[in-house]
């Protein structure tokens, strides 16, 4: 388990400044789903967004059981 | 594991378009594999899936060969194109068909 906080702030920590939206979607802390908007986004490929948010995430990964997300540069 | 990693590398030459997936096309057992397969059946093109429930040590070693920590996974011409998310966003903008018969057909 974690919480929409823990998972802000660990998306924050790697995109300063990115727009973050997190759901806990059941109430449970394992399922989540989250918007991630930056410039960090820009040139690249949705796999390589989605890539460098489970590597912002990966030390809560363990703790999540499902994700989904969505990005955008912007 | 390298045995695995290139019987994977294997199955995505072999195989134009291949979902790794938790459960079977008919019994998925993950609502992310269920709207994925979902979305490939909309489609309408043939594809591969493989179960890595029933493969273990697959399921370990599909997510280091893709650098990508979820189930499911969807290969296309030998691309990895995304997990559920992607492909979902993919279909709604219209851009996932053209690109899976184009795959399909040659």
């Amino acid at each position: 388990m974690t919480s929409p906080e823990e998972i802000r702030h660990s998306i924050e920590r790697a995109f300063p400044g990115a727009r973050v939206h997190v759901e806990d979607t059941t109430g449970a802390g394992d399922h989540f789903e989250i918007e991630v908007t930056t410039p960090a986004f820009s040139g690249k490929t949705p796999v390589e967004q989605h890539q460098l948010v489970y590597q912002a995430l990966d030390t809560l990964m363990p703790r999540i059981h499902a994700l989904s997300i969505h990005t955008a540069a912007s | 594991m390298a045995e695995v990693m290139d019987e994977i590398a294997r199955e995505i030459r072999d195989n134009k378009v291949l979902v790794y997936m938790k459960g079977t096309p008919s019994f998925p057992m993950c609502g992310f594999s269920a709207a994925t397969v979902q979305v490939l059946r909309d489609i309408g093109v043939p594809f591969k899936a493989v179960d890595v429930l029933a493969e273990p040590e697959k399921r370990d070693a599909i997510k280091v060969f893709s650098k990508w920590p979820t189930i499911p996974q969807v290969y296309v011409g030998g691309k990895f194109i995304g997990g559920c998310d992607i492909v979902r966003e993919m279909h709604a903008r219209g851009e996932l068909a053209p690109l899976l018969r184009a795959a399909a057909g040659d």
